[in-house]
C-alpha cells in the first residue's frame, strides 16, 4: 500500500470506531460503577478516540511506523479518565506491533492484541480482573487461538468481537462491585464497541445498531455512598409530567437522584433524610403508583462488616526480623518497620545468645533474620543463629543506624535469604556517625579525648572532641555530608541536648539535604546519625 | 493520626485509625491504573512512618472537614500523568469513603517518579 492509502485506511477505521462508540456512549456511561461510579466511562472513551481521529485529520502521509507512533501519541495526549488512560496504553501496545508488521494479516493482528494486552497490564501494580484489562487479554487470547488457521482479517475480527462480548458478559463474575450493581464492566464494554466499529470498517459493512440499554439503573446507583438515610423510590403517573421540574424540586432533598420515564409515568429515585417531602413533591404533580422506602442503615452495617473483613488475621510472614535495640523510640521505629521481635540491648547491655534464640523461636515466621545493631552483639547473634531450630540469616549491622537502613528494605513476604541479600546491600548505602560522652581520658587516632567531654565518630573513626555538643555534632555532620547526600537522619538519645542550633546550621549550610529527626531514646549516645 | 476517627451509629461507635485508612489507601492505590509503585517520600521519614510496604508513601491526616490523604506514587512511563493522578484522587477518595463512611476532604497525589517498563 502507498503511504497515502495507509493513512486513509487508518483514518477510516478510527472514524468507524468513534462512530460506533458514540452510538453506545450513553449506555456505557450508565454501566460505569467501577472504579468510581461517576458515569463517565463512555464519554471518556469517546473523547479519547475522538482525539485520535482529530490528530489523524491533520496528519501528513507517512510510513506505517510513523503513523503508528502518531496514533499512540494522540491516544496518550488525548486520554481522558481511567478508561481513556488504559485505552491509550492498549493503543500504544497495538501500534508498536502494527507499525512494524510487514503486512496486516491475522498473525499481525493477534500479535498486536497481545502487545496491547501486555502493555495494558504492565502499567498497574495490581491488575483488577473483571475490567477492561480482562477483556483486552481475552481478545488477545482469542486472536492467537484463531490466527493459527490463517483466517482473513475481517473474519478474525468478527470472532474477536464475539469473544469480547462474551468476556464483557462474564465481568460480573469476576468483580463483586459489578455483580452487586447488576452491570457489566463499562470500560470493557466500551473497548468491544471500539473494536466492533473497527471490524465493521475493515469488512466495509455499515455499523450495527447500538446495543439497547437494559437492566441497569437503580441498582447501579445504590453503589454510590450516600450520606442520607432513606432510599426512596416513587412511581408517579399523570399527564404531561415534567421530569426536569420534578428533578429540580427533589434535588434539594438529597443525592443519588434519578428521575426517568415519559410524560405519563416517571420513576423517581432519591436518597434523602426526608422521604415524606419527596412523596409530597411527587404527589403534587401526579398520582402515586408505588412507593418504596428503604432504610439504608442496613447497607451501612453491611459496609462495616466489609470493612472488618478487610482486616483479616495476618498470615505469618515468610520471614521475620529479630532486632536488638536500645531505646524506646528506636524500638518503636523498628516495630513500625515490621520487626517481629525486639530484644532490648546495646553497647553496655548485651543480650545473651539464649535471649536471642528464644526471640527467634517466638517469631511466627519459619525463617528469621537477626539484626544485632551493635558490634558487641554480633558475636552472640552469630551463636544464636547456629543454635536456633529454624534457618536464621545474620545481618552484621553494627549500629542502630545501619540496622535501620537494612530494616527499611525488609519485606515479610520474601524469604530470609532474599531479604538478607537486599538488607546487606543496604548496610553499605549509609554512612553512620555518633556523638557520645567520653567515660575516661583517652587518645584515639591522635585525638586527645577528655573524660566527660562530647566526642564524635564517623564510621567508627573519631572526628571531634569538645565541651560543646553543638560543635562536636556539627563536625560529625560536616564529615558525613562531605560527600553529597540526600537524607540525614538524626536519632536523639536519652537526655540529648537541644538540636535547635544544629538544625539551624544544617538549614543554612546544607539546604538541599533532607533532615529527619527521630526520638531514639538510646542510652550513652546523645545523638546517632546516618547519611545516605 | 493517633486515636483515629469516629463514626457514630445506632449500634455503637466505630473508631478507624489512620493506619487502617492508610491500608485502604495502599490497597486502592495499588489497583489504580498507572500506578506501578509507591515512592518512599521524605527519605527515611516517609519510610519510617510506614508499617509496611503497603502504606509506604502514604500519609493520612485529619482536618475539620474530613480526612486528608497524601500519596507519593510511581507511575508507568508513557501515560497521561494528569489523568492518572485525577483517577487516583477520585478512586482513593471514593474507596475510603465507601469502606469507612468517613468524609475525605482532600487527596493529594504526588507523582514522584515514572518507571520506564520493559
Amino acid at each position: 500500500m502507498t503511504e497515502e492509502a495507509d493513512l486513509d485506511r487508518v483514518r477510516e477505521l478510527t472514524a468507524s470506531a468513534l462512530a460506533n462508540l458514540e452510538q453506545n456512549r450513553r449506555r456505557i456511561d450508565d454501566l460505569n460503577v467501577y472504579p468510581v461510579p461517576d458515569g463517565d466511562t463512555g464519554t471518556n472513551l469517546t473523547l479519547t478516540v475522538r482525539a485520535i481521529v482529530e490528530s489523524l485529520e491533520s496528519a501528513a502521509a507517512a510510513d506505517r511506523p510513523t503513523i503508528a507512533r502518531a496514533v499512540a501519541r494522540a491516544a496518550l495526549m488525548g486520554a481522558r479518565g481511567n478508561s481513556g488512560v488504559i485505552f491509550s496504553q492498549i493503543v500504544r501496545g497495538a501500534a508498536d506491533v502494527l507499525g512494524e508488521a510487514p503486512s496486516i494479516d491475522a498473525a499481525a493482528l493477534a500479535a498486536a492484541l497481545r502487545g496491547a494486552s501486555d502493555a495494558a497490564y504492565r502499567a498497574v501494580r495490581q491488575p483488577v480482573e473483571g475490567t477492561m484489562l480482562t477483556v483486552i487479554r481475552e481478545l488477545a487470547e482469542e486472536a492467537e487461538e484463531r490466527a493459527a488457521a490463517q483466517p482473513s482479517v475481517p473474519d478474525l475480527l468478527l470472532d474477536v468481537v464475539k469473544r469480547g462480548e462474551d468476556a464483557v458478559r462474564r465481568t460480573p463474575e469476576q468483580l463483586a462491585v459489578l455483580r452487586e450493581a447488576g452491570v457489566v464492566d463499562a470500560g470493557g464494554a466500551g473497548l468491544v464497541e471500539i473494536l466492533r466499529g473497527i471490524a465493521a470498517g475493515v469488512a466495509g459493512e455499515p455499523l450495527p445498531e447500538a446495543q439497547p440499554a437494559e437492566g441497569i439503573g437503580f441498582d447501579a446507583i445504590h453503589q454510590e455512598l450516600s450520606r442520607y438515610r432513606y432510599c426512596t423510590v416513587i412511581l408517579v403517573e399523570g399527564e404531561e409530567l415534567d421530569a426536569d421540574a420534578l428533578e429540580a424540586q427533589l434535588e434539594r432533598l438529597g443525592d443519588s437522584l434519578l428521575v426517568v420515564g415519559d410524560p405519563s409515568a416517571l420513576k423517581v429515585h432519591v436518597h434523602t433524610d426526608d422521604p415524606g417531602a419527596a412523596i409530597a413533591a411527587a404527589t403534587a404533580v401526579g398520582v402515586l403508583e408505588s412507593v418504596e422506602i428503604a432504610n439504608m442503615h442496613k447497607q451501612t452495617v453491611e459496609r462495616e462488616e466489609r470493612l472488618l473483613e478487610a482486616v483479616p488475621d495476618a498470615e505469618p510472614n515468610a520471614s521475620d526480623v529479630v532486632a536488638v535495640v536500645a531505646g524506646e523510640g528506636n524500638r518503636r521505629i523498628f516495630e513500625s518497620l515490621g520487626a517481629a521481635r525486639i530484644v532490648e540491648g546495646g553497647q553496655t547491655m548485651n543480650p545473651s545468645a539464649a535471649d536471642l534464640v528464644s526471640a527467634v523461636e517466638a517469631a511466627r515466621a519459619p525463617e528469621v533474620i537477626v539484626l544485632p545493631n551493635n558490634e558487641n552483639v554480633v558475636l552472640a547473634a552469630g551463636q544464636a543463629a547456629g543454635l536456633a531450630s529454624k534457618p536464621v540469616e545474620l545481618i552484621r549491622a553494627d549500629t542502630i543506624q545501619s540496622g535501620l537502613a537494612a530494616m527499611v528494605v525488609f519485606d515479610g513476604s520474601r524469604s530470609a535469604a532474599e531479604n538478607a541479600a537486599e538488607m546487606r546491600a543496604a548496610l553499605d548505602s549509609v554512612a553512620t556517625g555518633e556523638v557520645t560522652i567520653a567515660s575516661r581520658d583517652v587518645e584515639l587516632d591522635g585525638l586527645a579525648i577528655r573524660k566527660g567531654n562530647y566526642f564524635g565518630l564517623v564510621d567508627d573513626n573519631p572526628v571531634a572532641e569538645g565541651e560543646s555538643f553543638d560543635e562536636v555534632a556539627g563536625a560529625v555532620v560536616e564529615r558525613l555530608l562531605a560527600e553529597p547526600r540526600d537524607v540525614l537522619t538524626l536519632l536523639t538519645g536519652e537526655g540529648a541536648p537541644a538540636l535547635d542550633a544544629l538544625l539551624r546550621r544544617l538549614e543554612e549550610d546544607h539546604p538541599g539535604v533532607e533532615v529527619d529527626v527521630q526520638e531514639g531514646g538510646q542510652p550513652h549516645y546523645p545523638l546517632l546519625l546516618s547519611a545516605e | 493520626m493517633e486515636g483515629g476517627s469516629t463514626l457514630s451509629t445506632s449500634l455503637g461507635r466505630i473508631t478507624i485509625t489512620g493506619d487502617a485508612v492508610a491500608q485502604i489507601v495502599g490497597h486502592t492505590a495499588a489497583q489504580c491504573y498507572g500506578v506501578v509503585g509507591m515512592a518512599a517520600r521524605g527519605g527515611r521519614v516517609g519510610r519510617l512512618l510506614a508499617r509496611d510496604r503497603l502504606k509506604q508513601g502514604i500519609s493520612v491526616g485529619r482536618s475539620p472537614e474530613g480526612l486528608t490523604i497524601e500519596l507519593h506514587v510511581v507511575v508507568e512511563y508513557g501515560l497521561n500523568l494528569a489523568e492518572v493522578a485525577a483517577t487516583i484522587r477520585s478512586q482513593v477518595a471514593y474507596e475510603v469513603e465507601r469502606l469507612t463512611g468517613l468524609t475525605v476532604s482532600a487527596v493529594e497525589v504526588h507523582i514522584e517518579d515514572v518507571r520506564r517498563g520493559s
